[in-house]
């Protein structure tokens, strides 16, 4: 028998090439990707082009990369997280409310909200089989209510994160590399071996692929997405206090730009909105065209509109071209 | 196996009414909010029904864009930038206008924005990119042309264009018939056309199987377009309400944002599946004025707004965990 | 009377999908009057032509006419509009609309739609009920009915008869005369030789992505079908046979007693051991996929109890059944895989169910799961997305999660539906071959030969009870399908 081997890469293989060699290494287009982008940007601002523009550009991705590794998490299993930036936000308060017991204590508080809400969400989800979208939304706006009247009485004057913290958002390790990428990194290892390496990795990918299969498996699906809302909230917290440390002060808009363009950066690195596909590495790089693609439009000094504009269009042209580069028929 | 299909026939009428009972119900859910509303203040009369339905029709029309488009296994999170796109190009070129001008602008704004609409739609066919990331990216570039357009809030519109969504030419107390039938009209007019037109079902077919819609030989594609069309009517719509009611344009992002969610939350909760092909418009009407009216009513009851935000958050969780919860016990149990 | 025109012609149709050929080229010839039937093993390239013919996807080359004109769809609407209608193996209905609002959206006159229902005594269908409510067997008439009430001038039946009963499949065949009497045409996709003996004139065989030989169905006999489909190097040969003096059972595997769900299953008891291969028969819809939901914890029982290893057990979810090794290989095979990981990841996923596996992948997963590779002889050339694999390959991918992972009993809901002769053989000698290793199998199929062929006992279901049980080497067709439509034996 013939056997039935039908490998689809559709268009790309009458194309040429170079471009069958990019279909199937997406990956090596969003890194030239950021060359281009950096060197335009060099171009439109020579001090950009210096270890100090590199540094700039890591020390803004850090968090948004971190708040894009719960979302790429999440995106896996075919869920999302709309209220990671509320998670982010309310840990970073948690965190100043603490400071004053040392930046200990204050970080393992940040991180336990971020947890608790997690584990909310992922309760809402998993057990209740609430819409995602929904779940998390709603959440948010609990979250928004609850901290903005909590401003007013037990958090209120927290503000000010523990010396600790602020080195951790934005201080550098020898004066060259930035606390906050060395978090980066340690995060992106962490999820980069789960996703890859383990056996919840697995499950990740197989229940945002075809839940109905991984239940008939023998697993207990609720479980699996239970922690991986659990993880999303942890790492949206870590997110928040970074954050936190790097204005050195907290305020409810603190994280909340960052939610659309977590998303985008999971969604142009090639993680499905389905579930099942993507990873964490295409994230990373998002994350990092996203980043340059703002100190560009910051000194292109266009304005806010046209910055707006700028920004919807290219994350549109970069999720049509990543579709139509590995599009398989 | 004719005899298993004779047991289970049910009478058209019970049985049209069995599958809109969650319009039904929430309805009905509406209709004891504002009774109890009555109960909570001092006076209620139609200074009060104005004041909420009013303030209900940018949320309500763009909560019946979105039902449609979600229907037809879509979503749209750039339907509120449209909102602030057609709320600022009003605000900005109605001002001191004639009311033919008016009416002229208002018109091209609906139009305009349904084709610009449809362009995504026919973006989303052409590029195979999801719905949720497409409309994500429009939401940017058409938020930031609204800020383009108009950089502060400001301008205005004319007392004619007020007084039709609000029933008052200054846009303070009038009589409620005006907005309630602005409400009611297009409420109707397209839950009824979505659930009886040969369009209108295959924006089902399409949301409920794409596939075998496809083979059924539906121009699925078409479908996506025309959703998103009408979806983008709605927006410019809801746009030109908040122009009548605010009676200034506002091109602020998060006033985009948060419409764009909620217009979600409304769809959800009127019992429109998110996976598509299942619910009905009209309810959706109803979902979007309770949304506006638990706030009114929560601050009635001495809850002051951060908690308000924090109850109607616990409220659209709860009820749909008691719907996911209901459903898997329904599925096992059978 | 004069020659019988052309209807429907291919000439060089020819296929890719990227570097893998599907149909390299195919002529095939249809007239007026003819059932034509389609023949081929898995992977021949059948559904790739219907697929063309019916607009789903357009050929790389070659030419398709209709009635005599060269035509090109681009769509689906494009083949109904040129007069080739269609009936998919998944009907092409919309759950969430009712009956006749389907039949609104397809322009379909609705009393010519009645008059054709009416051939399956389903003249009294409730137009108003929603698809989703329907069973599949009944939803497959729905969609034939509509398909001839579009008047085409030729139908294209894919594996049309798989869920139907005999008595259904009867009438549908009658249909066919009748159309074909009206000077039209039908394409029949079928696995079941005896119905294109039965019922079709012509029969075009495919393999390999060509056509391989075009016969007449009266001067030919079955065995020259399968030597064309499968080619002069493969002889079918009969080593599925086995010998049951041999076999000895050991301890009850799994046992139920007054199984019942409610409308579904009524008061169903059986034991099986470890080592005998138990079948199951039933005509559709009557219980037999709620007993299987049930005994794999997918759903639970409204009554009685299911006992493993003679202990009372309560699975509230298919993970309390795979952890007793009571392992389910469900009927539809695309439920059970994930479309877009590799073979590997697929065939290893029951080995994470357990929290403490979550961390580490073990050290023997590679193994095992070659292991299994190879005892099922997966084809692994597009291992990296089973999605990509043919029916048959991804139905061995299906059992061999079990393989990877270990059980004691597999309950094997008609594993060969829609698979090949030759693919089917391989499962057939893997059920015994894993019974003689000790597992007990609960085997469910809706093709009567394979009771002979593999089981030990056999176990008629029919209104949600078990109302005869046979042994499997004396029972015939005939005696299942007459206790199957819950008759009592002729004495």
């Amino acid at each position: 028998m013939s056997g039935e081997t039908r490998i689809v890469t559709g268009r790309a293989y009458r194309a040429g090439k170079a471009q069958t060699w990019l279909a199937q290494n997406p990956l090596i287009a969003l890194v030239i990707v950021f060359i281009a982008l950096f060197l335009v940007t060099g171009a439109v601002q020579p001090n950009f082009l210096s270890v100090n523009g590199v540094r700039n550009t890591l020390l803004q991705a850090a968090p948004l990369g971190i708040l894009a590794a719960a979302q790429t998490v999440l995106m896996l299993t075919g869920g999302i997280d709309l209220s990671v930036t509320m998670i982010a936000t309310g840990a970073a308060y948690v965190a100043a409310n603490q400071s004053p017991n040392g930046a200990g204590v204050a970080i393992l508080a940040g991180v336990l909200v971020g947890l608790l809400i997690g584990s909310i969400n992922g309760v809402g989800v998993a057990v209740f089989r609430v819409n995602p979208l929904i779940m998390t939304l709603a959440m948010s706006g609990i979250l928004l209510g609850l901290f903005t009247a909590w401003t007013q009485t037990v958090l209120a004057g927290s503000t000010q994160v523990a010396p600790f913290i602020k080195l951790l958002g934005g201080g550098a390790w020898m004066g060259s590399v930035p606390y906050s990428v060395l978090v980066w990194g340690g995060v992106a290892l962490v999820v980069i071996w789960l996703l890859r390496r383990s056996g919840w990795g697995r499950l990740i990918y197989a229940i945002g692929d075809n839940e109905i299969a991984v239940r008939l498996a023998g697993v207990r699906v609720w479980q699996v997405r239970l922690s991986a809302y659990m993880l999303s909230g942890v790492l949206a917290a870590i997110a928040g206090i970074l954050l936190g440390g790097r204005t050195g002060a907290v305020d409810l808009q603190l994280a909340g730009a960052f939610l659309l363009p977590s998303v985008a950066a999971a969604v142009i690195g090639g993680t499905s909105i389905f579930g099942g596909v993507g990873g964490y590495t295409g994230t990373i790089l998002g994350a990092l065209i996203l980043s340059v693609l703002n100190s560009l439009l910051t000194f292109l000094n266009v304005g806010q509109a046209i910055q707006q504009m700028v920004y919807g269009a290219i994350v549109l042209a970069l999720a049509w071209g990543y579709a139509s580069l590995t599009r398989r028929s | 196996m004719t005899n298993a299909l004779a047991a289970t026939r049910t009478h058209p009428a019970l049985r049209a009414l069995l599958r809109n009972s969650w319009v039904l119900g929430v309805w009905l859910l509406l209709g004891a909010l504002l009774l109890w509303y009555t109960t909570l203040i001092p006076v209620f009369g139609p200074f009060q029904i104005t004041s909420i339905t009013k303030n209900s029709l940018p949320l309500v029309y763009l909560a019946i864009g979105q039902a449609i488009i979600v229907i037809a296994g879509g979503i749209d999170l750039s339907l509120g930038a449209l909102l602030l796109l057609s709320n600022v190009i009003a605000a900005r070129f109605m001002e001191g206008q004639p009311v033919g001008v008016v009416a002229a602008i208002g018109l091209a704004l609906i139009v305009g924005i349904a084709l610009l609409n449809a362009l995504t739609g026919y973006i989303i066919n052409l590029s195979g990119v999801p719905d949720i990331v497409v409309t994500l990216a429009t939401s940017y570039i058409w938020s930031g042309l609204a800020l383009w357009i108009l950089p502060s809030p400001g301008g205005g519109t004319a007392p004619e264009m007020r007084w039709l969504f609000t029933g008052s030419p200054s846009g303070i107390g009038g009589s409620y018939w005006p907005p309630l039938l602005m409400m009611l009209i297009p409420g109707l007019l397209v839950a009824l056309w979505a659930r009886t037109s040969r369009p209108g079902l295959t924006l089902y077919a399409t949301g409920s199987n794409r596939t075998a819609a496809q083979l059924a030989g539906l121009n699925v594609r078409r479908a996506k377009i025309l959703a998103y069309a009408i979806g983008g009517a709605m927006a410019a719509l809801a746009g030109l309400a908040m122009v009548a009611i605010t009676g200034t344009g506002d091109p602020r992002f998060a006033v985009g944002a948060s419409a764009t969610l909620n217009s979600v939350a409304a769809v959800v909760l009127g019992g429109i599946a998110l996976t598509g092909g299942v619910g009905n418009v009209f309810g959706v009407v109803a979902t979007g004025v309770t949304l506006i009216m638990l706030n009114p009513i929560l601050i009635a009851m001495g809850v002051n707004s951060n908690n308000a935000q924090v109850i109607q958050g616990v409220l659209i969780a709860g009820v749909m965990m008691v719907g996911g919860l209901s459903a898997v016990l329904r599925e096992r149990r059978s | 009377m004069s020659e019988p025109n052309v209807l429907l012609a291919t000439q060089g149709v020819a296929k890719s999908y990227g570097p893998v050929i599907a149909l390299r080229s195919v002529d095939m010839t249809v007239r007026s009057g003819e059932i034509h039937a389609l023949l081929g093993a898995n992977g021949a390239g059948k559904s790739t032509l219907v697929k063309i013919l019916a607009g789903v996807q357009s050929a790389d080359a070659g030419v398709v006419a209709v009635d005599g004109r060269a035509v090109h769809f681009r769509t689906p609407a494009d083949a109904i509009d040129a007069g080739i209608a269609t009936v998919f193996q998944d009907p092409a209905l919309i759950p969430d609309l009712s009956v006749a609002q389907n039949l609104r959206l397809s322009r379909i006159d609705m009393a010519h739609f009645r008059e054709w229902l009416a051939w399956f005594d389903l003249a009294q269908l409730d137009l108003g009920a929603m698809v989703r409510e329907l069973p599949l067997e009944t939803l497959r008439i729905v969609d034939l009915a509509r398909a001839v009430a579009r008047n085409p001038h030729v139908l294209l039946l894919d594996e049309l008869t798989a869920a139907l009963t005999a008595d259904q499949a009867e009438r549908v065949f009658a249909l066919l005369r009748e159309w074909k009497g009206q000077g039209k045409a039908a394409v029949l996709i079928t696995h079941r030789l005896a119905e294109v003996m039965h019922i079709c004139d012509q029969a075009t065989i495919l393999r390999d992505g060509r056509n391989v030989a075009e016969l007449a169905t009266a001067e030919v006999t079955e065995h020259q079908l399968v030597e064309a489909m499968l080619g002069a190097s493969i002889a079918p040969t009969g080593n599925a046979e086995h010998s049951r003096a041999e076999r000895r059972f050991g301890e009850v595997a799994l046992e139920v007693r007054s199984l019942s769900a409610r409308h579904f299953v009524h008061d169903v008891s059986f034991a099986v051991r470890a080592g005998e291969i138990l079948g199951l028969v039933a005509l559709e819809g009557q219980g037999q996929d709620r007993l299987f939901d049930l005994l794999s914890g997918n759903r639970q029982p409204t009554a009685g109890e299911i006992l493993v290893g003679g202990q009372p057990r309560h699975f509230s979810s298919p993970y309390d059944a795979v952890r007793q090794g009571v392992v389910l290989v469900p009927g539809d095979r695309l439920i059970a895989l994930l479309p877009n990981q590799s073979v590997q990841h697929n065939l290893a996923t029951p080995l994470f169910g357990k929290l403490t596996s979550w961390w580490r992948i073990p050290r023997d997963e590679r193994p095992r799961v070659n292991r299994a590779v190879e005892q099922l002889s997966i084809d692994t050339r597009a291992a990296s997305q089973v999605r990509r694999l043919s029916g048959g390959n991804q139905q061995k991918v299906v059992l061999g999660r079990w393989l990877v992972s270990g059980f004691r009993t597999l309950l094997c809901f008609d594993p060969t539906r829609g698979i090949d002769i030759q693919t089917k053989r391989e499962i057939y000698s893997l059920l015994r071959e894993l019974a003689a290793q000790g597992a007990a199998i609960v085997l469910y199929t809706s093709e009567l030969a394979e009771i002979g062929l593999v089981c030990d006992r056999v176990l008629i279901m029919h209104g949600g009870r078990i109302v005869d049980e046979q042994d499997a080497a004396r029972a015939t067709e005939s005696s299942l399908l007459t206790a199957a439509h819950g008759l009592e034996a002729p004495a």
